[in-house]
This record gives C-alpha cells, sequence and structure tokens, in this order.
C-alpha cells in the first residue's frame, strides 16, 4: 500500500511555531478534545472513551505494539484506592530519538493524551519517567506541566468536572532497563530497576501494589487526534493493523536522517530512497534495522515491498519496535557493528537473573572475539546456541532482545561472519 | 576517602519534603534526591551517599544499591566538563568512535580517565537517543551537541575552557525545518 | 480438593500453592538455587523449570476436551516456567526433567551459564561437599565448559564484618543473604551493587555487616560467596559428625546442630524447628562452640595452698559427701543452674531432699534489654524455665551473696556465679566451695573442689525454654569415660565409621574427663548410702516426669515432635 508523503501534513508534530506554549497550543484546538470529554461525561464515560480509543486501532508506541485501548480496559474497577499512569519516556532503545520531540515540539499533546487516559482509567497520579539522560527535554516537560497546572487542566476537580489528578516528571539516572514497564516501576518507587515476576501484570499489581497502566509517550499523544477525528477516521491512516501517524527515527547512512511523520504503512524504499534522499556518498544498502537494536536487521534484498507495520515486518522476518530505523551502507562491518550492539545489551542487563546476565556477558567475548579474527567456525554455532539458551528464559525480554540480532545477523549476514573467522590460523575449514 | 562533609541547607530540605510530598512512598525520592546532591556537589561519592540515606531515613545499603545500579550517578568526583560521546549503533556507524579518540589524543587522556587540571572527563557511552545527528555527545548529564566533527569538537573544548557551555540544539521534525 | 498432574503422578492439593514447594514437600526432587521457603520468591536464577500446561476446559459441554486416546487436550504454556513462583491450579499438568527433555535442556543451560563466570574454586572453598551448585551440576549439568574467555573478576576475600567473609566472584546473585537482611533481621545491612555481571552483595560502603544474625546468610548462601570467618579451612563437611542439640546460650533454645571432628565441636549451625527458631539462629550461639572446646576441667581438682592439683573422682565423691555430713543444715548452700539441664538440676534436689538438709535455690541469669523479640532474649540461660518448674526457689543476687558468706557449705551447679557478677570471690572465702563446672572459670577457681561436668555437647539434658519448650539434647562429643560407637544414640562421622583409633587424625586429647552432673551426684548419694536410682539419663527424666509440669515427657516424643510445649503451671506452695 503506497502512502502519499509527499502532500502528508504532520498531525502529531504540526508545523506550528512555538507549539510547545500552552497559549499556542490552545489557540490551534489544544485540550478541546479533553475538555469535551469532562464536560460530556455521560457520553464520554470513562468506559466509552477507553472503547474508542480501542476501536482507533492504536497500538503501543515503545515497541511492543499492543493496542492501547485494549490495555486500558485491564485496568480493573476502582476500588476507592488510587491507581496510576506511567508513561514511560525512557527511550533508551539504540536507533530510537523520537519522544524527544513530542517533549520539545509539542508537549501538550502528550499532557492532553495523558489527562484523557487518566480520565477513562480514573486515575490518581500520572507519572512521567523521562530518561536522565534528557535533562534539557525534563525541564521542558516540567514547564509544560506547569503550565498545564495553571491553566487548571491538572489539579483538583478540574474544571469543575469533578475528575481530579495530578502529574509529575520522574527522570531517571541511565539505565535502558527501566524501559521495561516493570523495572519501570521499580525505578519509580526507589530501587534498582529490577523487572518484577509477571504475574501479577501491572494493572492488578503495580505502582505500590495499586493498578497502574504503562503506556508510552507517543502513544498517548495520539489519542486528542482519535477523539478529534474518530476512531474510524483514526483507524483509516496508514497500514490496515498498524494505524495512525507514526514518527519515524531514521538514522545511518542516509543523506537526511532524523525524525519524521508519516501515517504507518510506509514502505521502507520509498523511506531510504525518496524520503531520506538516497544512500550516503552513493554508496549501496547493506543492512536496514527496522525498528531498534532489538529487532532483527534486514538484508538490502529483503526489503523489496516491505512496509513499517507490524505484519509487514513480521512476515519479513522482523519487528516495527519502535520505528527507529537504523541503516547502513555496504561498507558496514557487520561483525563490528553486531559486536557493538552486543556490548550494549552486556552493559545493560539489570543483572538479576541468570540467562541474561551471564549470557549477554558471554555473547558480547565471543563476538569480540570473532571480531578481533581470534574466531572459529564453532563461534558461530556457540553464537546461535547461547542465543536459544536464552530466548523465552528469563524474568523480562531483555535477552530476547540482546539474542534476536546475534540470532538474525549472524544467519543473515553468514559470508561476513565466516569470513572474519577464515581469517585466522585456526580456521579448520 | 575525602573528609568533606556534606549537608543540605534548610531550603534544600524543604525541597526534599516537597519531592517527598510527589510520591505516596518517601523511598521514590532517593532518585531525585541523589540528582539534587549530584548537582549540589558533583558527585555521589560514598559520604554524599549517607548524607541522601539519612536525610530520607532509608538504609545506607539501599541507597548504595541505587546509586551503583544507574550510570549517571558519579561515584566518585568527575572532571568539571564530563564529555559522554555516544558510540552505540548509529553514532558508531556514524564516527561515533572517532570522536571519543579525537577527545583522548586532544586531551592526553583515556576513556574514563580526567585531565590533570581537573577540567575535563571523557568517557564513550551508549544510546543517548540522537541517533539521527550522530556523531554526538552530551556535556556533563545535560546539553547534547550534535553532528560531531573534530572542528566543532575543537569548538567546544574551547569554549568550555572558557566555560562557556554550547547552546542547546533544537532539532525538529525534517519535514518542519524551515 | 483440586488436583496436580506432575510427571504423570496424580496429586491432591488444596489451597494456595506454589508448584515447587508442593514438589518439595512430596519428597519430589526439582534444582533450584534462589528460593527458600521462608524468604519472597525473586524466581531470578532460573534453576526451577518446568514444563506446564492447563487442560482444555469447554464450557459448553462442561468438562474437558479430550483427545483422541481420550486424554485430555493440554494447552501448554509456550515457555519454560519457574516453578518456584507458579501457582498451582486444578488440573494443571507439569513436567519435570523427569520426563521433559526441554525441562533437562533449560536445566543445564542455566548451570552452564551459572558457571561461566564461577571461579574453580572448590579445592579451596569451604562450601565444597555441602554446595548446591556442586551438587546440581553433578546432577543437571553440563559436562566441561565452552568458555573460553576471561572470567568476570569482583571483589574477594573480604572481610564483609567481623564473622562473615565475601568472595564475590562466586556469588550467583540469588540474592538470598539480601532478602534476609530486608525479611528476617531486618537490618537491611545487604544490598546488590553494580549492575549486570559485575554486581554482587555488599555492605555500604565502609560499613560492616555486623548483623547479629549475620552467620544466617553463610547457612542460605548456594555457594561458598558467603562464609563463615571463624570455621575458615578449618575442616570439610565430609570429616565431621553432626548432632542435633540445642543453643546453649539464651533462653530461646534455639535448635541447633553441632558438627565434631575428632571431638572437637567445630561449628554449630541452626536446624529447623518451626515451633522455635524457623531456620535461624544468632551469630552469639554459634560462637559458643568454643565453650565446648577450651579451658575445660580434666579431672576433679583440690585447691591446694593458692592453686589446685588433680585428684581422684573417687576423693571427689568421699570429700563432698563427707563435707555434708558434717555441716548443719542451716550452713549448707547449694546452688542450682538455669545453665545446667533439667536432670542436674533434679539430681541435686534429689539429694538434698534425700539427705533431708541444706537450702537449694538458684539466681536467674537475666540481662533485661538484651533481647530483641526475635531469638535473642534477655534470658541469658537455657534453661530457666525448667529450674522453675522444678520448683527451686528463685533468689536474687544480693540474697545469695548475703547467703554465701555466712555459709560453711557452698555446692554451685554449672554457674559462674563469679564471673558473672552474682558473687565475689571473698563472698566465697570462709565456706568450702565445691563447683561443679565444665570449664575453669572465676568460680571454679575459686572453688575447694573443682568437679569437671559436662556441657550440653557432651551429655542428654532437658532444657526448657522462655516459651515452655522442652528440648532435649544429644551428646555431639566423647568425654573420656564414653566411646561413640558404643553409645547409640551418638552420631558417627565418616571418619568414626571407617577411621580406626589408631589413624593419625584422631587423638584422645579431646575427651575431657568429665561426667554429667546427675551421675556425680548419685554417686554422692551413694557414697551416703542412699539410692537415688539414677543408673543413665532415662532415669533421671523419669523421676523428673512425676512432677505435674512434667508429666509424660519423654526423650521419644522431645525427638519425634521436636520438642514438647509444657503448661507453665506455678509450682503449689
Amino acid at each position: 500500500m503506497s502512502v502519499d508523503w509527499k502532500s502528508y501534513t504532520p498531525q502529531l508534530i504540526p508545523n506550528i511555531p512555538d507549539l510547545h506554549k500552552i497559549s499556542v497550543y490552545e489557540a490551534n484546538g489544544g485540550y478541546a478534545q479533553y475538555r469535551k470529554v469532562l464536560a460530556e461525561q455521560t457520553t464520554w464515560t470513562p468506559e466509552a472513551v477507553t472503547t474508542e480509543v480501542k476501536n482507533s486501532g492504536l497500538r503501543g508506541r515503545g515497541g511492543a505494539g499492543f493496542n492501547t485501548g485494549l490495555k486500558w480496559s485491564f485496568m480493573p474497577k476502582p476500588d476507592g484506592g488510587p491507581r496510576y499512569i506511567a508513561a514511560n519516556g525512557d527511550e533508551s532503545e539504540p536507533g530510537t530519538f523520537k519522544d524527544r520531540t513530542i517533549f520539545e515540539f509539542n508537549p501538550h499533546s502528550f499532557i492532553e493524551g495523558a489527562l484523557i487516559a487518566a480520565y477513562a482509567m480514573r486515575i490518581t497520579a500520572v507519572y512521567v519517567y523521562i530518561r536522565g539522560e534528557y535533562r534539557s527535554w525534563i525541564r521542558m516537560m516540567e514547564a509544560a506541566i506547569a503550565d498545564a497546572y495553571k491553566a487548571g487542566h491538572i489539579g483538583s476537580n478540574i474544571h469543575g468536572s469533578g475528575f481530579s489528578t495530578d502529574m509529575y516528571v520522574h527522570s531517571g539516572a541511565g539505565a535502558y532497563i527501566c524501559g521495561e514497564e516493570s523495572s519501570l516501576m521499580e525505578s519509580l518507587e526507589g530501587k534498582r530497576g529490577y523487572p518484577r515476576v509477571k504475574p501479577p501484570f501491572p494493572a492488578q499489581k503495580g505502582l505500590w501494589g495499586r493498578p497502574t497502566t504503562i503506556n508510552n509517550i507517543e502513544s498517548l499523544a495520539n489519542v486528542p487526534l482519535i477523539l478529534q477525528i474518530g476512531a474510524q477516521a483514526y483507524a483509516n491512516i496508514g497500514a490496515k493493523n498498524h494505524p495512525g501517524p507514526l514518527l519515524y527515527g531514521i538514522s545511518g547512512h542516509v543523506n537526511k536522517p532524523g525524525v519524521y511523520e508519516f501515517p504507518s504503512g510506509m514502505s521502507i524504499e520509498t523511506l531510504i530512497h525518496d524520503v531520506c534522499g538516497g544512500m550516503r556518498n552513493g554508496k549501496k544498502l547493506k543492512a536496514v534495522i527496522p525498528g531498534g537494536s532489538s529487532t532483527p536487521p534486514l538484508r538490502a534484498d529483503q526489503i523489496s515491498g516491505v512496509t513499517m507495520d507490524s505484519d509487514s515486518l513480521r512476515t519479513a522476518g522482523s519487528m516495527l519496535g519502535t520505528a527507529g530505523m537504523v541503516v547502513m551502507d555496504e561498507d558496514t562491518d557487520m561483525v563490528d557493528v553486531l559486536w557493538r550492539i552486543s556490548h550494549f545489551y552486556h552493559h545493560e542487563s539489570c543483572g538479576q537473573c541468570t540467562p541474561c546476565r551471564e549470557g549477554t556477558g558471554w555473547l558480547e567475548k565471543t563476538l569480540h572475539k570473532i571480531k578481533r579474527g581470534d574466531g572459529e567456525m564453532r563461534d558461530l554455532d556457540l553464537l546461535l546456541d547461547l542465543c536459544t539458551q536464552m530466548e523465552g528464559r528469563t524474568i523480562c525480554a531483555l535477552a530476547d532482545a540482546a539474542a534476536w540480532p546475534v540470532r538474525y545477523t549472524v544467519t543473515r549476514f553468514r559470508e561476513d561472519f565466516e569470513a572474519r573467522c577464515k581469517s585466522t590460523i585456526y580456521a579448520l575449514a | 576517602m575525602s573528609q568533606t562533609t556534606y549537608a543540605f541547607t534548610p531550603d534544600e530540605l524543604a525541597d526534599v519534603e516537597r519531592i517527598k510530598a510527589r510520591y505516596p512512598h518517601h523511598q521514590s525520592a532517593v532518585m531525585p534526591v541523589l540528582w539534587m546532591a549530584q548537582d549540589k556537589f558533583g558527585h555521589v561519592d560514598a559520604d554524599v551517599q549517607r548524607l541522601v540515606a539519612a536525610t530520607l531515613d532509608l538504609p545506607e545499603s539501599h541507597v548504595h544499591g541505587v546509586a551503583t545500579f544507574y550510570t549517571q550517578y558519579f561515584k566518585e568526583k568527575q572532571g568539571r566538563y564530563v564529555l559522554d560521546v555516544c558510540t552505540c549503533l548509529s553514532c558508531h556507524i556514524g564516527g561515533g568512535y572517532e570522536m571519543l579518540h579525537y577527545l583522548e589524543e586532544k586531551l592526553g587522556i583515556q576513556e574514563g580517565e580526567t585531565t590533570p587540571d581537573g577540567k575535563f572527563t571523557v568517557k564513550g557511552v551508549e544510546c543517548l537517543g540522537a541517533c539521527g545527528y550522530a556523531p554526538m555527545m552530551q556535556i556533563t548529564n545535560d546539553v547534547f551537541v550534535n553532528h560531531l566533527t573534530t572542528d566543532k569538537l575543537d569548538q567546544v573544548i574551547e569554549s568550555l575552557k572558557k566555560d562557556e557551555l554550547p547552546a542547546f540544539e533544537p532539532i525538529p521534525l525534517v519535514q518542519n525545518r524551515a | 480438593m483440586a488436583e496436580i498432574f506432575i510427571d504423570n503422578e496424580r496429586f491432591e492439593y488444596s489451597g494456595n500453592v506454589k508448584v515447587l514447594q508442593f514438589i518439595l514437600d512430596n519428597g519430589l526432587e526439582l534444582p533450584f538455587f534462589c528460593y527458600h521457603p521462608a524468604l519472597s520468591i525473586p524466581a531470578n536464577c532460573r534453576q526451577c523449570y518446568v514444563e506446564a500446561g492447563m487442560p482444555v476446559f469447554n464450557k459448553e459441554t462442561n468438562s474437558y476436551e479430550l483427545d483422541a486416546d481420550g486424554e485430555r487436550v493440554i494447552r501448554w504454556f509456550p515457555k519454560l516456567m519457574t516453578a518456584c513462583s507458579m501457582d498451582a491450579a486444578d488440573g494443571m499438568v507439569v513436567k519435570t526433567h523427569k520426563t521433559s527433555e526441554l525441562v533437562r535442556r533449560g536445566q543445564k543451560d542455566v548451570l552452564e551459564f551459572i558457571l561461566i563466570n564461577h571461579p574453580l574454586d572448590c579445592p579451596i572453598c569451604d562450601q565444597a561437599g555441602e554446595c548446591p551448585l556442586q551438587i546440581q551440576t553433578y546432577k543437571y549439568g553440563p559436562e566441561g565448559s565452552r568458555f573460553e574467555h576471561k572470567k568476570v573478576h569482583k571483589p574477594k576475600r573480604i572481610q564483609l564484618g567481623p564473622r562473615v567473609i565475601l568472595d564475590a566472584e562466586r556469588c550467583i546473585n540469588c540474592t538470598r543473604c539480601v532478602r534476609f537482611t530486608e525479611e528476617i533481621s531486618k537490618t537491611n545491612q545487604l544490598s546488590i551493587v553494580s549492575r549486570g555481571d559485575h554486581n554482587y552483595p555488599s555492605t555500604a560502603p565502609g560499613r560492616e555487616f555486623d548483623d547479629p544474625y549475620s552467620l544466617n546468610t553463610v547457612d542460605i548462601c548456594p555457594v561458598g560467596a558467603l562464609t563463615a570467618a571463624d570455621f575458615r579451612f578449618k575442616a570439610r563437611v565430609w570429616e565431621m559428625a553432626s548432632t542435633p542439640s540445642i543453643d546453649i546460650t539464651n533462653g530461646k533454645g534455639c535448635s541447633v546442630d553441632l558438627w565434631t571432628r575428632d571431638n572437637l565441636v567445630l561449628r554449630i549451625t541452626p536446624r529447623f524447628n518451626e515451633a522455635v527458631n524457623g531456620h535461624w539462629m544468632p551469630d552469639a550461639g554459634r560462637t559458643a562452640y568454643t565453650v565446648h572446646n577450651e579451658n575445660r576441667v580434666h579431672k576433679p581438682h583440690l585447691k591446694v595452698d593458692a592453686g589446685h592439683v588433680p585428684t581422684s573422682w573417687t576423693n571427689a565423691v568421699m570429700t563432698l559427701a563427707e563435707k555434708f555430713a558434717e555441716t548443719r543444715s542451716g550452713d549448707i548452700l547449694v546452688l542450682g543452674s538455669a545453665h545446667a539441664s533439667v536432670e542436674d538440676n533434679h539430681a541435686l534436689a534429689s539429694l538434698l531432699s534425700t539427705l533431708g538438709k541444706g537450702r537449694l535455690a538458684f539466681v536467674p541469669h537475666i540481662i533485661d534489654g538484651a533481647g530483641d523479640g526475635f531469638l535473642l532474649t534477655d534470658d541469658q540461660a537455657p534453661n530457666t524455665s525448667g529450674v522453675r518448674l522444678l520448683g527451686i526457689e528463685e533468689a536474687s543476687a544480693d540474697d545469695i551473696a548475703g547467703a554465701a558468706k555466712k555459709a560453711k557449705l557452698v555446692v554451685i551447679l554449672a554457674d559462674d556465679l563469679v564471673g558473672r557478677g552474682v558473687l565475689k570471690a571473698s563472698d566465697l572465702a570462709k565456706a568450702y566451695v565445691v563447683a561443679l563446672a565444665s570449664n575453669l572459670h572465676a568460680t571454679a577457681q575459686a572453688a575447694d573442689l573443682i568437679v569437671p561436668v559436662t556441657t550440653a555437647a557432651e551429655h542428654i539434658g532437658t532444657y526448657v525454654n522462655v516459651d515452655g519448650r522442652a528440648q532435649r539434647t544429644i551428646p555431639a562429643k566423647e568425654t573420656a569415660h564414653v566411646d561413640r560407637r558404643v553409645n547409640l544414640e551418638m552420631s558417627m562421622g565418616r571418619l568414626d565409621h571407617f577411621g580406626t583409633r589408631f589413624d593419625n587424625w584422631v587423638s584422645d586429647r579431646n575427651r575431657v574427663d568429665c561426667i554429667p552432673a546427675w551421675q556425680y551426684l548419685s554417686q554422692v548419694a551413694a557414697e551416703a548410702c542412699h539410692d537415688l536410682g539414677f543408673a543413665d539419663a532415662r532415669d533421671v527424666l523419669a523421676s523428673v516426669a512425676t512432677y505435674p509440669a512434667f508429666a509424660g515427657l519423654t526423650y521419644e516424643r522431645m525427638d519425634a515432635e521436636r520438642g514438647v510445649t509444657l503448661t507453665m503451671e506455678p509450682i503449689p506452695a
């Protein structure tokens, strides 16, 4: 399905100067959806809002791609105790750099979306967890939230609606694992970011033991749009099973890297060769990582007709992830790239459970051995074996995220790895 | 270990109370207060960790466990400017290591070390979330400096030597750029 | 009742049950490290994998779906599940290593991962022989290693606290020690520090792990990462014999095991007893092992001039019998002891009752504020309740000090009254003092006749703790008069079974020439022509059991039920 991207005008982050200022945001229709929901609570009951979001087909933009409205519906009936949203702004997956654009250029779209979500799930407080390295953007969000408080959108009995909620920013301090939703909760509770054993799930027992929903920043930023144009219209944007505008974060060996907003389902080839102005220095394409380092890479000959949505990518043998696309040209040393990716996961493993703690280290050490020229063919078999020993065996998915790039890069670029191994005096075959 | 005594002023303690009030349980304040301490003292070494533990009435071992889990908390004093150069994935294939090695040579130190005059510490770090603007670096957990070249690094170092921090670089959607 | 199938065997269960605990309770085997029944469940070691699935229930037919063979259709969970954290569910089907190749592979993989950075320390590691990692690797682990890189190095041989040594490289990060200090001892002294494969448990910088229960972490550590400083390099577990006993350092009476080799008590570890101490004991109770080994009195001794000279047992018996005979009742002060067993105190009471003379009393050893509401009590003696239930008069320190000054014969049973400040040596200057003592403490040194008696490691004795729980000791150490092979109740270690008296590692040096106090007192009674009828400890207990408080108490009952709770009724005057 081709998208008429040339005539697309960004809706998630419209090109309006000073949109981060609440006065500009409101002058452009901002907070109108939120006010509508609060003013017409008999029509827009919390359940009705949830259903609308579910029907829109919006899927989580943090990498897992779970239907957002469906996730909201898992929250139990209120029992009088506190309930929380943790907005996941930990954005640390290599190749991903899109949520910060929302923080910087349209923070109120996220705030409004989070407030609508808070109304839909009857939330006591929203905690916006932002990675500690985003200090500049933390300041921006704190200022925007303060403005929203001043305008009466957050607080007690908001606009006389009877709905009350609070919103706070919580800064991370350098840990990729805290982007995992249960690790994020542990971090918010003031502990080491160790993911929790599931069940119980956050909706049953989340922050401080209370029902909690964790949503990505971009996911929540889509909510005002859904209420504005309606679930049906939203579902018609972009790819059928993964609709809506999408922030594509494209980096690597293209002429015009950066964050783009287009409907979901853009063709990878279009993105690389048309939107991003083609490969740098006229080089040929070698590999594409579609959605962040955890998603399996695709060879240049594997992307024909593949579009940026979950169905197409799954068929092609990868995932949409965060749509953080990394483009690599023909001169790229895939062994070196894979080693550096494995170094990342080794550095970021929280260390709680055995297969990830030890496995990520072993993967890196083996890849380093191959990279520096001491690798043997059996090391490639060992790598694949280790992947099998790690996948599906751990408390959280970091081990899977570490194993998938190894498994698929070695498998899909086998000649590169074999060539590296063969050029040692220890080569057997 | 340094003999400096670390303390919070009454105003800072009032800030701590405001931080605690944001959460239903005061243990959550450990991360923001560690940041507060690091912003004030430049690091959170063992003595600073003890101050935070005492201020929040948390076990010292717990605060130590938290401080050592997160990489942005400096467990010991760093140079005046900590230059975190990203060398991960997109920056890796975009020249990140070249930038790191350039700084190492220019400043005469290895990764992880501080210049003898105490001005600069250089580190290679994991993805900072600026992949489309590679290569890039962060200055002391704050401003990002993107689209690095050796010339730009020269300029930044000169500015920092005069204690002039580079300005924040706003980078909109590619479609929204002028 | 719900049903669960484990390796094709059907079990019934009720209530909320975790699969691993259920498997263990039913005597089945599944390897694990981080799980502990008394601690929270972290499921981080991943060793206890099982395959699990639920039968498919058809709501329309209201029955389970069946396949072509008439077996229930099982929907298997997509991943291996950790049994420790998995709740049993009605109809659940579980496969362990016995019936699942995938589980066997998973177990082997986890062990392979644990071992890649684990140092090859077995030859020098104190955990060897009682190491779950060794045992499980042998049973479920890989053969050989595929790891060819440099292992991660971490702090090694660190004095983490006064009694505990840390070897961070051996640590498998099960977090049992951290959870112990958070959930049981509640000192919060330990935390895991650093991240990823550089993590290890530690105290806050500059702080010691001086938790009064620190040595429990050594027990529960599944590897040699935490070891006891005192026991370091002393013995291998297979060289020692272990004997069930009681902690005699305070009134809680924690159940313990005494570990001996060549008749030295080398270490004391807690023994599980749900009614008294759970899985734990205080560190103070462990350091008591020296009391059984050091500064012992061998043979009776008589005071001559400033010092003591050894004398014969005959002489010791006759001397006391004579002193009893020639001293007026009002001049005789006899002191029982809360540190001595019920049998010993009862023998003392029986002796006096038979002789019809002397004042019998005891001074409790209680330090206000010493207790912590957990396993440390204000009461510093293991048998205060027992002595009270025997009806022996409880007296104050001042009272006894005054009485001692006026007495002509003072007999003290197993209590260092001078050392603990109840009496001064000068209080005893006038009287003829007979001290029944195991160690050459201050009271023994002030005595005219020292009679060496057995410690709790050398005799069968009943002790009643502060909650009225009666427990009994079993001899772990041979005396000069007892042979382990002949005394059928004593445990035999490997060296005892397969060694001889003439092996290099066997000496008679550590067999103290002493006898149980009740036996000596029985002989004294016999010298005065009274037969107390105490041929062995059982006779003494049978006599004790004639007291209403002790009715029906036998060693068999105390062994079978891990102690018996007595009703603490006051003795009628």
